[in-house]
């Protein structure tokens, strides 16, 4: 405003005191942060039931916002069950959750930087053709192949196997298609030179395109982790075994028949919840940098 | 090194990928063509083809209508609510001096949630007897019943959508916003604009790209709900939040007819294709209209 003032040569036609200007401006901004704040507690409202709820004493789950007192007893049930209700594999679960969706991450980032790499950096006859099978891929309607895949996954023996929640998951074509575009703005120079060194091609993407890209890596991998932690229809129609089922099948099966221990549910979407939110707090640092890459 | 080793390469390279497409995509999908001509419970050894009769059953069936307009339902409450909500949120992150990244994350949030967990909190706090049940009964003297009411249990499934998807639309729009040259504001300012205008011919034109991304996304979205429905309303009361994934399930996987299903898949996929070129040729001629666009 100044600056436009001293542009034009004229003073503002009403005077206003500065102080009082430069007291509206911080009522101003305080109210923004005031606003965003509320925002965020907002958005963390569902999850701030579901952790007092995991702690209250029975009598008081879905009954009293705030409970009156903690206690660890859904914890407990979770654990041991009671005398009428035998323990579910809930740990267990978490396990699967862990293995599935580790494993299932690992393969699609992995896949994602090779194929990637090869699709920017390498030149063979076919690449143009690899690319728009991806590119058709991408645009055809997954749920068409539900059926289908599930048969020939049965087919290979993998139903009711961790195998065949991992291996139907192990390529992400967003990741390839990230990856591709993003190897593109590496300098031709630092290939050559890696290739004189007498690095092979895969040594080249692990140790040289791979460190030069951590935060679209990192942020890739989280999305993709965050993805399959929460994935339901698959895995809810690949496994019927108790002891295979991830966390998240395992809570969306037993919500209907365990609709009477509110409580022990909310203490095990604590556990579903918690890993993710705690990685994707320890990576944040990385997410901003990387979601622009990303958008891109 | 010679030419024939560079095929070589490049080939060996992309063969993850190419082997996960032959047994994961064209396999399917030629699977997917002969199933949805025919008959089949995905066990016995008997297998017939019926031609087109799965099509004319799942057109006629008011399971399959119903999911059809299940999606335009849950469009009327999300695409106006979820628009105005991520960007108010981005524009408000946007006006921050400082802690811009720490908001941008804290609105995010809710997209790390599992749909389970989400469904069991709001199924607990609507409860009989919850604190927000006893909240209505106090004020308002009755308690609504939250999912057992069409429109209700609409709202309430894309209220969660809204919440859990607005966060992450936001960063798409906190990315156009950011992006628009900061020359454009000063010149409305030298030409005395008021902010309501600079937002009405400067941030909504530029943000135009964003706004197309995100309702695209938005209306793909609407055609593959599943979580949330199948936790809460188990597509209830009525059939009113009866989604196409549901009905696909249930049919492959209750009723186990699998031709049947992708039969309805093939359908779900038809009506989500038609419905985004629709609201494309709508968004375009929008944008051409305001001048947005060329």
């Amino acid at each position: 405003m100044a600056r436009l003032q001293a542009m034009l040569g004229r003073k503002p036609v009403v005077a206003v005191p500065a102080r009082r200007i430069v007291w509206r401006r911080y009522a101003k901004e305080g109210l923004k942060y005031l606003l965003a704040v509320a925002g965020v507690l907002v958005a963390v409202t569902p999850y701030l039931y579901m952790v007092l709820h995991s702690l209250a004493p029975w009598n008081e789950v879905n009954r009293r916002f705030i409970p009156t007192e903690l206690t660890l007893r859904s914890y407990e049930w979770l654990l041991q069950g009671s005398r009428t209700v035998a323990p579910k594999p809930w740990l267990r679960a978490l396990l699967n959750s862990a293995i599935v969706t580790a494993g299932s991450t690992f393969l699609m980032v992995v896949c994602g930087l090779v194929v990637g790499y090869a699709l920017s950096r390498l030149r063979f006859r076919g690449q143009q053709t690899v690319y728009n099978i991806i590119l058709f891929q991408m645009f055809y309607p997954a749920i068409v192949l539900l059926v289908p895949t599930f048969l020939i996954v049965r087919a290979l023996g993998l139903y009711d196997t961790y195998w065949g929640m991992i291996v139907p998951k192990a390529v992400s074509l967003w990741a390839i298609f990230m990856f591709t575009s993003f190897f593109k703005s590496i300098p031709q120079d630092i290939i050559d030179a890696a290739r004189i060194d007498g690095l092979s091609e895969l040594g080249i993407v692990f140790r040289i395109a791979l460190p030069m890209s951590i935060p679209i890596t990192t942020v890739i991998t989280l999305f993709l982790f965050m993805e399959r932690w929460s994935e339901l229809l698959w895995d809810l129609i690949i496994v019927q075994d108790e002891n295979l089922m991830t966390l998240n099948v395992l809570i969306a099966t037993m919500s209907g028949p365990y609709g009477n221990y509110p409580g022990g549910l909310y203490a095990a979407s604590v556990i579903l919840t918690l890993p993710i939110l705690i990685l994707f707090l320890i990576f944040s640092k990385y997410f901003r940098q990387g979601f622009q890459l990303v958008l891109k | 090194m010679s030419r024939r080793m560079q095929e070589v390469r490049g080939w060996l390279m992309a063969s993850p990928y190419l082997l996960f497409a032959i047994i994961f995509f064209f396999l399917p999908l030629l699977w997917s063509v002969v199933l949805v001509f025919s008959d089949w419970n995905l066990i016995a050894p008997d297998w017939r083809w019926v031609g087109l009769q799965n099509f004319l059953e799942a057109l006629q069936s008011r399971r399959v209508q119903q999911a059809f307009l299940s999606s335009f339902r849950f469009m009327i409450f999300v695409v106006p609510l979820g628009l105005a909500v991520s960007l108010a949120i981005a524009l408000l992150v946007n006006s921050l001096k400082r802690f811009q990244g720490l908001f941008a994350v804290g609105f995010f949030l809710p997209y790390l949630a599992s749909g389970v967990a989400v469904s069991l909190v709001v199924r607990g706090a609507l409860a009989f007897n919850s604190p927000v049940g006893r909240f209505f009964l106090n004020n308002f003297g009755y308690v609504p019943d939250w999912l057992g009411n069409p429109w209700l249990a609409i709202l309430i499934i894309s209220l969660m959508i809204v919440w859990k998807f607005s966060g992450y639309y936001a960063l798409i729009f906190l990315a156009g916003l950011q992006s628009i040259p900061k020359e454009l504001y000063e010149a409305a300012q030298i030409d005395g604009a008021s902010s309501w205008r600079t937002f009405w011919s400067i941030t909504l034109p530029m943000l135009y790209p964003a706004l197309y991304s995100v309702l695209i996304l938005m209306v793909g979205l609407m055609f593959g709900i599943f979580t949330e429905p199948y936790v809460l309303t188990k597509g209830g009361p009525d059939l009113a939040t009866h989604t196409w994934h549901l009905e696909i399930y249930y049919q492959a996987f209750s009723a186990l007819r699998s031709g049947y299903a992708t039969a309805i898949s093939t359908l779900n996929a038809l009506a989500v294709f038609i419905t985004v070129m629709i609201v494309r040729r709508i968004m375009e001629r929008w944008g051409r209209n305001l001048g947005w666009v060329d």
